[in-house]
This record gives structure tokens, sequence and C-alpha cells, in this order.
């Protein structure tokens, strides 16, 4: 006798643990929490401020745990909570006023030592560290919302669909968005004139 | 030929940074050192980027104490700003209600006296008897009297006389008399 899964079963399997890990704040910070910060920080150019988004951003996913109903990967949920809360602190005048006194960017030059083996030597660190801060400024120039999706696409490698998720955008937008993108790092980074 | 003078669009470009290479663009990149330098320059820096951004988000998360459910805020509603202004709106009534109900009994204590002070006023005066009417009419009379005759003192005294010849007070006839 063979065994025939239909689609409904499927779908039952794939959501259980799932369920099971937004019920579990501890392992949603230690899945989670990581990604999330380098997504909010890149995104805002801030990292205390990323630090409180995704706090606030974990602690409400994991109150509205009930309201995910699991048509979407975990991180696309968070990652729309977590673009609209960084929307939420861009629109007040508290926080354009404290961005403008405080801002605090990631530093990346601290993390030369932790690069893997393949790349240790104090040569290829330098290079290394240059070129991540080359895309660390570039990042900068894009608007804040060709630098979410530039960020969402090619970083956090999500797919079309799960950004228009995330953003709430239409996928026109998105390709649009992306294309501005891409444009500015090929002027930026690809060394053309 | 063709693919040596139009480079790399930029949705094939992103395509090649996801990782993905259709044979078109695996055949440009072949033909056009241009398009694959900028390539290989683009992919580095990602990777780069990819690498130590994600190193240094690990880095910042693990120092950071794991969220608790149990450490959640004690009163969540406080940190809502609609909490807030129902607060605000509660306080603003009660104080509007307060200076009402306050205004209401300090009238209420009031009124007693107010229409004391009515009924005093209405109150008949008690009728006299008519021997005091009588006697009070003679004294009135007398104090009229003695003003009257007081009436020319200060100008007698002060050696003016009146310039009407015909018009002459009784005390000043007596006066002229003396």
């Amino acid at each position: 006798m063979q065994l025939v899964l239909n689609p409904d079963m499927i779908c039952c399997v794939t959501a259980e643990p799932t369920l099971t890990e937004l019920d579990d704040i501890e392992a949603l910070d230690r899945v989670y929490r990581s990604r999330l910060l380098r997504f909010v920080a890149y995104s805002t150019g801030d990292q205390d401020l990323a630090e409180t988004i995704v706090q606030d951003c974990l602690l409400k996913a994991y109150n509205a745990r009930d309201s995910f109903r699991g048509d979407c990967a975990v991180y696309t949920w968070l990652a729309h909570i977590a673009t609209n809360l960084m929307r939420d602190h861009q629109r007040t005048r508290k926080f354009q006023f404290w961005r403008r006194v405080q801002k605090t960017a990631p530093d990346l030059s601290e993390l030369s030592s932790l690069l893997p083996s393949g790349e240790s030597s104090p040569e290829s660190q330098i290079l290394a560290r240059e070129r991540a801060e080359q895309v660390s400024a570039m990042l900068e120039a894009l608007s804040p919302n060709q630098r979410t999706i530039f960020l969402m696409r090619f970083i956090e490698e999500m797919e079309l669909q799960e950004i228009c998720q995330a953003t709430g955008m239409q996928i026109s937008t998105v390709k649009t968005h992306l294309h501005r993108a891409v444009k500015a790092v090929r002027l930026k980074l690809g060394g053309r004139i | 030929m063709e693919h040596q003078q139009s480079h790399l669009t930029d949705a094939q470009f992103s395509e090649l940074l996801l990782g993905t290479k259709p044979t078109a663009v695996r055949a440009h990149l072949e033909a056009c050192t241009q398009c694959s330098d900028e390539a290989a320059r683009v992919s580095l820096a990602l990777g780069s980027f990819e690498q130590q951004s994600r190193l240094w988000a690990e880095r910042r998360a693990a120092s950071q104490p794991i969220l608790d459910s149990q450490r959640q805020p004690i009163f969540p509603w406080l940190h809502r700003p609609q909490a807030w202004t129902a607060a605000a709106l509660a306080i603003a009534l009660t104080a509007g209600i307060g200076v009402t109900v306050r205004n209401d009994i300090s009238a209420r204590k009031d009124q007693p006296r107010a229409v004391q002070q009515q009924i005093a006023i209405a109150k008949p005066v008690p009728a006299l008897s008519p021997s005091t009417l009588k006697a009070d009419n003679e004294l009135l009379s007398a104090i009229d009297g003695e003003l009257r005759a007081d009436e020319s003192a200060p100008a007698t005294m002060y050696g003016l006389t009146s310039t009407s010849r015909g018009v002459r007070t009784r005390v000043s006839r007596k006066v002229s008399n003396e």
C-alpha cells in the first residue's frame, strides 16, 4: 500500500516547528536576534537604535504569536515588524534629533581579528575590512527604502515575494528600488565610470 | 561579439550577485573582462561585508541578555500613549466634576442666609402707638425749629447782612430788635 501525502498534511508538518519556535522566546532570541540586528543596524545606520528596535520586535512577535498565520517564514514576519518599527522611529521628531546628535554606526574595524582562517593574514584582513567599509559607505548613500530592500535581497538573501511581504510594497516598487540600488552599487563598487 | 559590446544589464548583474549564472551571462563574462572584473569586485565586496557584518551582529547579540518572557513590563498598558491620554481625560473630568460639585454645595449653604436677609427686609415694621407718634412728631418739630433758629447765625456772626430788604429771617429780626 502506498501512502499519499496531500498538501494539507504538508502544511501541518511545516507549520509545527514554526509555532514551537515562536512559543519559546529564548529560542526566538537565539535564532533571530543577530540576523535582525544586522539588518536593522545597517538599515538605520545606528547600532544603539537597532538594539532597541530588535528587542521591541522580538517582544512584539512573542506577544502577538497567536496572530502569526504561518503563511510566510518567521524571519519574513519578524522583518515586517522590524521594518514597521523603523518607520515609526524615523517618523518621530525626537528620533530625528537624537539621530543627528548621537548616531552610532556599526563599527566593522573591531572585527578584523575575527575573520576566518582563509583571510587571516594581516593584508587580507585589511583588504576585507576596506571592502566591507566601501559597502557600508555605499549603503549610507542609498535612500532608506533602497537600502532596506538591497539588504533584504543581497545580504539576507530573501526572495522578492518575501521582501514584498516584509515591506508591504508592491513587487514593481520593490523591483524599482532594487534596480536603483544595484545601479548605485555598480557605480560605487564596480569601478565603472 | 554582441555580448562584448553591450555589457550586463542591472537585472543580469543582480542575478549574478545572487549566485545564479544563466548561460548568456556566463558566456558574456567569459568574453568581457570589464564585466567579469566588475562582477568580481562587487561580489568580493559584498562577500566581505556579509561576513564581517554577520560576525559583528553575532558578537553584539551575544553580549546582550537573552529576552525573558517573564521580564516584560509590569504594566504594559502604561507604555501605550492611549493610556496616558485616557488618564489625562479622566483627571480633567474628575477635576471638572469636583469643581462643579463644590460650587453647587457652597451655593446651597449660602441660600438660607440670603433667604433670611430677604425675609428680614420684607418684615413689616411694628405699628406704633398714637402717643409715641405724637411724641416723635413733637421731637422732630422741635429739632426743625432749632435748626431754623441757627440758620442765620453764621451770617450775623461775621457781620454779613442780607442784600434783599424784604426778606428777613425771624432770628435776624429778633437780633435787630434787641
